[in-house]
């Protein structure tokens, strides 16, 4: 489950991570038996896709501690449905202090003793090695993604599905995949905007472009907010934990508010955004919370902002996308 | 103009101000209102056509110690240093520093008590905060950027301290807060519990209750005094668990007070733990609720069905639920709300401050598991002979909530007990109905006929 993780150290126990941001071709139904109808779709759709046997081949749900549904999701699984898969959880601390450098490492420790029980494989030092070389070559090759993107010949609906594999795919395949974009001239027109929020799926990118604008940017949970600094530490869980902490600006992670207009600010002006189109879906407190001040700061520094809220389905609701569309008219 | 500037509501007084005001004026007309208030309680003549019994008298007491706290509040900036506290915020060693302590939660609960919440969560909307977020927040919000509020003028901060153990939407209100006042916000973040509590865990959270007294002196410019923080922490854990048996007095037929008195009582536990008066309050009130079971008074006249009351309350439907309940013979006798300020009460130890508030922290019904909660609803419908309960499905409070429907389940499946899930929101009247509401109630009232 979304959105931080220690990828390494799922590769050093042999375990391969899929990444569930609630299926949008899923029904709420089963979900909805279990959680309230002012849940976000990504834990009420994740709920059902499990309840109906989506996960079968997986042998553990990891339920990272992102926000209180995910909170509250890890919670009913673990003591309620039981599901045949073992519950993990695991708690990331909402600052970046040396109490929450320790706590991590510590947390990481106790994660990596349920992991054992899981895999039945306890890590050795040449596991830990190659997990970490491999996951943050991986890393890099998304940032690389991030910094090459004005110069990839691809619309941002191919980007964004090569950004996005990386919930699926192997550290080596997703190498590859990143690769193999080509460079060249980009089909680029129109109004550059910068996306923010939880997750967009690729279909959106397609209608932006319609409308006459491309994606800049973006500051997307499920995007740029996984562009990890790398690091060497030779203890694996003091390097899991400082790659985590390291990850840009994140209201999920407590990141104040000032620091995020700061790091919009600037990401915008540099990629040549002219507004912030904030996509969400609906219920999610730790976006919520910032938009009004991103509005208002970001508008005082000449970048206006959109803020949308979506529900997840096979189709975007035209009433979301005509907003969209009349924002990227204003911007033109 | 800065952030600040645009809120002119916030106002620093002197000494001269905080001393003629609030020490000589304010106590003394709040004490003259007591008298007042005793008096008219005392000639107030029984109704008989009222479902309830009279009010308990400690009431007025309450209502003193409550308004002389918001009122030192209006002369506080400028002459005390002045914290904003969740409240669950290990907030021991503030007080022992002299700090003055906010509760925007209870701030906005007296705004939805007093039917302000919603004109005042309207202002934060026209500043464009969605109403998918807590009411709490909305109405605290909105009085920071109106400056209304029924407690005529809350003080400015100058330090924010906010703990994660009750939800991680604080930690999202108070960086707005950090934002508008730009001063230093504390962050205490308690792992949530799933299981029990690692080592590790209680190490993280007693590191950061260190670092904050450092920043707390800082601000205070003095140190923390070791033998008056050990006094706030005996009078936090004494306060605690007088409150904990004035809760318990509701396990006698019948119950003496309700859930809903329970939820006005509250007030000095969770805004003045750890002093005094807290202490002497609920010794005064436990006095009287023994005297009301030894003349087997009840709360309500005909105590018929017995119920557990789940989540926050209503806040702006107290009163009416308490009638319209008690005319149906329906006692709420129990919460587990107000249990979560009580029941840990035996893990707050003087002599181990540091390592008992990490635990204390930690531990909180709202930090721990949906599985735990269940059980403690399972151990009080035992313990307080429960014939029903009522999960206030809480569109505002999501970790309180979420895991109800399941919760739900369990309890009518294995204990056999009538259970409903109210949809409501604790401040927001506009997302409650309240024909569907007491529809749903008269429903849930005939499954426990049987139970009669």
């Amino acid at each position: 489950m979304p959105i931080h993780y220690p990828r390494a150290m799922l590769r050093a126990h042999r375990l391969h991570p899929m990444e569930i941001w609630g299926p949008p071709h899923v029904e709420r139904h089963e979900g909805s038996r279990h959680f309230q109808a002012y849940t976000c779709d990504i834990v009420v759709k994740a709920m059902s896709f499990i309840r109906s046997g989506g996960l079968g081949v997986a042998k553990a749900i990891l339920v990272p501690h992102t926000c209180d549904a995910l909170q509250g999701m890890g919670s009913v699984l673990g003591d309620f449905l039981q599901p045949d898969q073992r519950v993990l959880t695991l708690y990331l601390p909402r600052a970046r202090r040396g109490s929450d450098h320790e706590f991590l490492q510590s947390e990481l420790r106790r994660l990596a003793t349920t992991l054992v029980e899981v895999s039945g494989h306890e890590p050795s030092r040449s596991d830990w090695d190659e997990a970490f070389e491999a996951e943050h070559a991986a890393d890099e090759a998304l940032a690389d993604l991030y910094r090459r993107r004005a110069r990839l010949a691809v619309p941002d609906h191919d980007f964004y599905t090569v950004v996005r594999s990386r919930e699926y795919l192997t550290a080596e395949q997703f190498c590859q995949q990143a690769a193999a974009l080509p460079e060249g001239d980009a089909p680029r027109r129109g109004v550059g905007l910068m996306i923010s929020g939880i997750v967009a799926e690729p279909a959106l990118f397609d209608q932006i472009e319609a409308m006459g604008a491309h994606i800049a940017g973006d500051d997307l949970a499920c995007g740029f907010r996984r562009v990890y600094s790398v690091s060497a530490q030779a203890d694996p869980f003091e390097r899991a934990a400082y790659r985590l902490l390291s990850s840009p600006a994140d209201p999920t992670c407590g990141t104040p508010i000032q620091a995020r207009v700061e790091t919009l600010e600037a990401r915008m002006r540099a990629l040549g955004a002219r507004g912030l189109l904030i996509y969400d879906p609906k219920f999610c407190e730790p976006e919520l919370f910032d938009v009004p001040l991103l509005r208002k700061q970001l508008g005082a520094c000449g970048f206006p902002v959109l803020h949308v809220e979506f529900e997840m389905g096979d189709r975007l609701p035209h009433q979301t996308l005509s907003r969209i569309e009349a924002f990227v008219e204003t911007l033109s | 103009m800065t952030r600040l500037e645009a809120l002119p509501h916030y106002v620093e007084s002197n000494r001269f101000e905080h001393f003629v005001n609030y020490e000589l004026l304010g106590k003394t007309a709040l004490r003259v209102q007591r008298w007042r208030d005793q008096w008219k309680i005392a000639r107030r003549r029984p109704r008989p056509d009222s479902p309830l019994n009279p009010p308990l008298r400690s009431v007025v007491h309450m209502k003193e110690i409550m308004s002389r706290h918001y009122l030192e509040g209006r002369y506080a900036a400028g002459v005390r240093k002045v914290a904003w506290v969740t409240s669950g915020a290990p907030t021991e060693p503030l007080q022992a520093l002299g700090y003055f302590l906010v509760y925007p939660e209870n701030h906005a609960a007296l705004c939805g008590v007093r039917r302000k919440a919603q004109s005042i969560a309207e202002e934060a909307e026209h500043a464009g905060w969605s109403r998918d977020i807590c009411s709490y927040a909305r109405t605290d919000i909105g009085a920071m950027i109106s400056g209304k509020t029924p407690a005529g003028r809350l003080p400015r901060p100058d330090v924010l301290v906010c703990c994660t153990n009750i939800c991680q939407t604080v930690l999202h209100w108070y960086r707005v807060l950090a934002d508008y006042f730009e001063c230093p916000l504390v962050l205490i973040d308690t792992p949530f519990l799933y299981g029990e509590a690692n080592e590790h865990e209680v190490a993280y959270v007693k590191r950061q209750i260190e670092d904050m007294i450092c920043v707390a002196e800082e601000i205070a410019g003095k140190s923390l005094d070791e033998a008056r923080f050990q006094e706030v922490m005996t009078n936090a854990r004494r306060g605690a668990e007088l409150w904990l048996e004035v809760l318990n007095r509701s396990q006698q037929r019948p119950a003496p007070m309700t859930a809903f008195d329970g939820f006005i009582h509250m007030g000095p536990i969770v805004d003045m733990r750890g002093e005094a008066v807290t202490v002497a309050y609920y010794e005064r009130l436990i006095a009287e609720l023994d005297e009301r079971i030894e003349r087997g008074i009840g709360a309500i006249k005909e105590e018929r069905y017995r119920v557990l009351w789940d989540n926050l309350p209503i806040w702006f439907k107290i009163g009416e639920f308490s009638k319209w309940l008690a005319e149906r013979g329906v006692n709420v006798v129990a919460s587990t709300y107000t249990f979560a300020w009580g029941e840990l009460a035996p893990m707050i130890d003087p002599t181990q401050p540091l390592d008992s508030m990490a635990r204390v922290y930690l531990h909180p019904i709202l930090n721990r598991s949906t599985g735990h909660k269940l059980d403690s609803m399972r151990r009080m419908v035992d313990a307080f002979e429960l014939d029903g309960v009522i999960l206030h499905s809480d569109r505002s409070c999501k970790p309180y909530s979420l895991g109800q429907i399941d919760q739900r389940d369990r309890l009518v499946k294995t204990l056999g007990v009538p259970a409903l899930l109210l949809e409501a929101d604790h401040n927001d009247p506009r997302d409650y109905s309240d024909e569907q509401g007491s529809n749903r109630l008269e429903a849930f009232i005939e499954m426990m006929e049987p139970r009669a």
